[in-house]
Order: structure tokens, then sequence, then C-alpha cells
């Protein structure tokens, strides 16, 4: 397990429309969920990537208020609408603060132009055989675990032993 | 899995990792849904109950709290996904509903609401659960007084995200 996985992501490179998990791919880095990269992949899949690959400055704190309510608008009605199709999502951290982006991969590209996330950075559509497939965040949660890209992360389940 | 015989339901006994379809149809289990953080667990009659309706909306209306405190509100229901689906948007809610339209832990959780011969529902309980699905606290929802109210369950994960997380 690679270091960034063990803090809850994995780095992800998007330069145009390539996405690539090698550093040397070049491009303009992200930290991403890292458990679709963990699954089985969805050969032929579409990402929607809300995402500036050319501008440093295109970053947006994780907790201004329309960061949080495009999470809310996924969890509410985005997550719903794509159903069946949906393969998984993932926001785009730049450090433990900056919000850079998301991606919405699916089985199908019919939906992307209602993406809640494209309202902070534009989106392009990539076809890709990089993500598997993952459950989507149940929700209602938006707070994210320790600086990971929503809706990754998690606190260790403690065993009965622990509880004070 | 489902188990045959009846379920006890009890603060410090462990409650069963319920698969069921969630209001998308996607297939959930409640472990990976409790995803290693508190849960309010909410068993409802069904959209059509009008105590249902107004206690709904009070979770919504705390859903804003449970969003930034790390903690899991989950509601279960005999409607299909597809009637969840519908009441969940009409509500407003960001939480997520499993659907038990087969009715397969009714009788295992011993939860039939028996009284109504119609719909064959859920018997409106809240269970409070530790991360592990340990049952914390368990509140009986009948004349709808029994329901557990906002503020116990702001009790409650109070005590469970005490017990879990500052140690």
């Amino acid at each position: 397990m690679s270091a960034e996985v063990a803090r809850g992501f994995r780095w992800l490179w998007l330069d145009g429309d390539r996405l690539s998990l090698d550093p040397d791919a070049g491009g303009r880095r992200f930290g991403a969920d890292p458990r679709p990269f963990e699954a089985e992949p969805v050969r032929g899949a579409w990402a929607h990537v809300c995402a500036v690959c050319d501008d440093e400055s295109a970053r947006i704190p994780y907790d201004q208020p329309e960061v949080q309510l495009a999470r809310a608008d996924a969890l509410a009605w985005w997550i719903p609408l794509l159903g069946d199709s949906l393969v998984c999502l993932t926001t785009l951290s730049l450090d433990s603060v900056h919000y850079g982006g998301a991606i919405t991969v699916t089985r199908d590209p019919d939906r992307f132009r209602a993406d809640p996330f494209a309202r902070l950075f534009p989106g392009r559509v990539i076809r890709t055989d990089l993500f598997g497939e993952v459950p989507p965040p149940p929700g209602p949660v938006l707070e994210r675990y320790a600086g990971a890209p929503w809706p990754a992360g998690s606190f260790s389940a403690p065993s009965e032993g622990d509880r004070a | 899995m489902v188990l045959r015989e009846a379920i006890v339901l009890e603060p410090g006994r462990p409650f069963p990792d319920l698969d069921l379809p969630d209001h998308t149809g996607r297939p959930r289990r409640l472990s990976e849904v409790a995803g290693g953080d508190p849960v309010a667990l909410v068993f409802f009659r069904g959209f059509w109950c009008p105590k249902e309706q107004r206690y709904m909306r009070a979770l919504v209306g705390v859903q804003d709290e449970f969003e930034v405190a790390y903690a899991r509100l989950v509601a279960v229901s005999v409607d299909s996904p597809e009637v969840q689906s519908a009441f969940r948007a009409g509500l407003g809610a960001r939480f997520l509903f499993l659907s038990d339209a087969e009715r397969r832990w009714l009788g295992p959780l011993g939860l039939l609401e028996a009284d109504d011969t119609v719909h064959h529902p859920y018997r409106p309980t809240v269970l409070t659960l530790f991360p592990d699905l340990t049952v914390h606290a368990l509140y009986r929802g009948d004349w709808y007084w029994g329901r557990a109210t906002m503020e116990e369950l702001r009790r409650d994960m109070r005590a469970i995200t005490r017990a879990v997380r500052e140690r």
C-alpha cells in the first residue's frame, strides 16, 4: 500500500484529455478516492472530469459553501439520477485544504450536463478504463476524514475493548 | 444472510449486518454504510403514514448536523426503492434509505407491526448503533411519542462518539 493510499487518497494526473496514475504522465496532480483504483476496472466507462489542468490557481477551499453545496447535491439528487449507470465519484484534492475538482464515472455519458460539480470547474468527458465500481457515499456526511478527498476515508472502526 | 430466529434488540447486543437495496436499488450492507461512524437507524412504517411523514421531516431537520459530525442516518421501510426515492426527494433528504419490500428482515428482527394487516410494515423503531453495529439505545416508536426525539439522537451520538473517538 502506498503512502497516499494509507492516508486516504491516490494521486491522479490530468493532462488535457488524459487521466493517468503514472507520476511520469505529466499534467496537474490531484488526490482522488483510492477505492476505484483498487476495484475491478469498468472497461470503456465515461468520466466527467470537472477540473482545470493548466492553471494552478484553480482551487477552492473545501469548506467554501459552493463546494459543500455541490457535495450535498450529489447526495440529494445527482447519485440517484445516475442510478445503475454510476461507477464511482470522487472529489479531487490539491492538498489537505483545497478542492481542485471532481470526477463522476458512469457507464454512459448522457446525464453529465446536470453534474453539480460542473458549477465549480468546467467538465470534460473522457473515455477511461481506470476506475472500478465503488458504492456511492450513503450520506449525509459531507465532511472529509483527515483531509482526504470526499467521499474517501473513514475513521478506523474501534473494537469493543477500545470503548471508554 | 437472513436468520430464522428472532434477534434480541437491546443495548449492548450486536445488531445484524442488514443486506438490503437502497433507494436507488443498489445492494447495500449496513456495515459498509456505517463506514466506521455512529449510526442512527430508523425503521418507519412507510410514506403513507402521517406520523412517519412528520418524523421524517424532523430527521431532515437534523441531517445538517449529521453531515458535519461524522455520523450516519439510515431509514428502513417496506416501501419499494422507487417509492422511497420519490419520498426522499420530496423530503429533501440526503441520507440513505434501505428498502425491505420483500420483508426479509421483518420477522428476524421481530419488528412486524401486526395491527396493520394492509401494509405489513415495520413497527416504528429507532436504534442508535456503535460503528461496529452494537446497539447503544433502542426506542419503540408506538404512539409517536416513543420515537427518539432529536435531542435524544444528539445525546446518543455524543455518547457513542465520545466512546469511540476520545481514547
